[in-house]
């Protein structure tokens, strides 16, 4: 260590750095200055910890260091900044925690020895006053411009829940034979979250879609608007120029799983190309249901599996047939099929509802889902609430950290016998 | 844990492979260290990567997006007729990683390997 920054001068020339003692004359500093002690501080070691009591207040007189509460960083200090002070002049816990950024040297001042001091000046007291208010004025000005900040960051929050709910479907088609209901619940931070459910122009099939874009924020937003849309224009649309469509009727050749792959294929491999660099995705279940014969023709590109509650009983989880979304130009996904006969209702959701989170951070889980209700007498209006109900009893006072999105439809036809 | 360890190793396959080993939960605050550390290992003249998720306990969709980046910046994302990259392989992921995994499908677009030796030669 350089001797020098130890020196009498050096001491003096810290404190005189700091505002609320630069009120001071010379000789207090001094008297100050030779009561003072030198602390070497490694990288990386905690100086004071919050909630301790403290009785030290410290100057930089070289190097840097973090004041924070946890993991969250109030504010980075260095050479000449003071820390400590507060709860040597209010004789309070320590308010936050503060460790060294880098090797650090410190001079440090002890409670009773400052108060000394300050004793040696009748006037010095007055200094230490006005230099604490003065301080106290700059909290303010600072409390201020993050409040700005902050509201800044609402309104990014309150834009990207306006695209997001700008994108989800204003009413379900009415449909013979078949209840459907939806459910979203935004989480206080936007979320990707989307679901769409309409009827296709080529073929007598209903679209029942539900994703989850990747992150969070305005960026998610965007990107749920471009996988909706991308997936419901080339659904209704992608195939009017084909071969398959007769241009006279509008019928179509075409099979639901051709709507299907095309759609995600088109949807994919242009989020894929165009987006690359982003490397933003979505999980997504896209079914299309003939609702005359009851039959589901699906594709589940990485998402939670739905689950089928079947008259008797039993239940049915509709598996993943492809990854998610939006990253490999090459990606493929198979198309299966499944039934649902009169008295079914198929359930799909997000992860906000598996992920759900009590206090002791347990998930909700797929169990707890299939524990909740007893859909066969239960309209899918009434099959969402009840799930609904289910997580906000098990989260508790915990915080709800993601979108909750749900689909239910449920066969009141007499479709094939199973 | 907000910082990921990483070890680097330098293997010899068919090919000369990079075994990045990756310690930490990858998560929001920690995905950029991943991708800056294989950009590195890239920068340096890597062109076959097996990402050790051996020390990772959890990984969320920044990791994901993470790997996607990195299979990018191998040149591989557009490699025509192929599902699987052919460059950047995963080994050892724990079981919860393992899970979101195949929750998401990721196991379609690379290959994962628990055996070293195995994951090294299917270069």
């Amino acid at each position: 260590m350089d001797n020098s920054l130890r020196s009498t001068e050096t001491r003096i020339e810290t404190l005189r750095k700091c505002e609320f003692l630069q009120g001071l004359k010379g000789s207090v500093l001094s008297d100050l200055a030779a009561k003072a002690e030198t602390l070497s501080v490694d990288r990386g070691k905690k100086i004071i910890t919050r909630g301790e009591d403290g009785s030290n207040m410290y100057f930089i007189i070289s190097g840097s260091a973090r004041v924070h509460h946890g993991e969250v960083i109030l504010a980075n200090i260095g050479t000449g900044d003071v820390f400590g002070e507060m709860a040597v002049l209010d004789s309070e816990k320590r308010s936050a925690s503060v460790t060294a950024e880098s090797n650090t040297l410190l001079l440090v001042i002890e409670r009773d020895m400052f108060y000394e001091s300050l004793s040696t000046d009748p006037n010095a007291f007055k200094a230490v006053i006005h230099g604490v208010l003065q301080r106290g004025r700059e909290i303010i000005r600072e409390v201020k411009t993050r409040s700005t900040k902050l509201m800044a960051y609402e309104k990014e929050m309150e834009i990207g829940r306006q695209i997001q709910a700008g994108f989800l479907p204003n009413s379900l088609p009415a449909l013979e034979n078949w209840e459907l209901a939806s459910s979203f619940v935004a989480a206080r931070e936007v979320a990707g979250d989307f679901y769409d459910v309409f009827k296709l122009n080529t073929l007598p099939h209903l679209a029942i879609v539900i994703g989850d874009v990747c992150d969070k924020g305005v960026g998610a937003a965007l990107f749920m608007t471009l996988f909706r849309s991308l997936i419901r224009a080339s659904s209704l649309y992608g195939n009017v120029c084909s071969s398959l469509v007769d241009a006279e009727s509008g019928s179509a050749s075409i099979t639901a799983g051709e709507v299907l792959q095309n759609s995600l294929l088109t949807t994919n491999r242009y989020i894929a190309t165009t987006h690359a660099g982003s490397s933003m995705f979505a999980s997504v279940f896209f079914g299309l249901l003939d609702t005359d014969s009851g039959e589901l023709h699906y594709v589940n590109a990485g998402h939670e599996s739905p689950i089928i509650f079947r008259q008797n009983g039993e239940t049915e989880v509709l598996d993943i047939t492809g990854g998610v979304i939006g990253l490999f130009p090459a990606a493929q996904y198979a198309v299966e099929a499944v039934t649902l006969n009169k008295g079914d209702l198929i359930f799909a959701y997000t992860d906000g509802v598996n992920e759900a989170k009590n206090p002791q951070g347990e998930q909700f889980g797929e169990s707890r889902i299939m524990e909740t209700t007893d859909p066969q007498d239960t309209s899918p209006d009434k099959f969402l609430s009840m799930i609904l109900d289910a997580i906000y009893e098990f989260r508790g006072v915990a915080e709800q950290s993601d979108d909750i999105t749900m689909l239910a439809l449920k066969s009141q036809s007499k479709t094939s016998t199973a | 844990m907000t910082t990921l360890n990483f070890m680097v190793g330098q293997e010899q396959g068919n090919v000369p492979v990079t075994v990045l080993r990756v310690e930490g939960d990858i998560d929001a605050a920690t995905h950029k260290s991943l991708h800056d550390k294989a950009a590195e290992i890239i920068e340096a003249g890597s062109t076959h990567i097996l990402l050790d998720l051996g020390g990772v306990n959890y990984m969320g969709s920044a990791g994901f997006r993470a790997i996607h980046a990195i299979s990018n910046m191998l040149n591989d994302g557009d490699t025509p007729g192929t599902m699987k990259s052919a460059h950047l392989k995963l080994l050892s992921p724990t079981d919860a990683v393992a899970r979101v995994i195949k929750t998401l499908g990721f196991d379609v677009y690379l290959d994962i390997y628990q055996d070293r030796g195995e994951a090294i030669n299917s270069f």
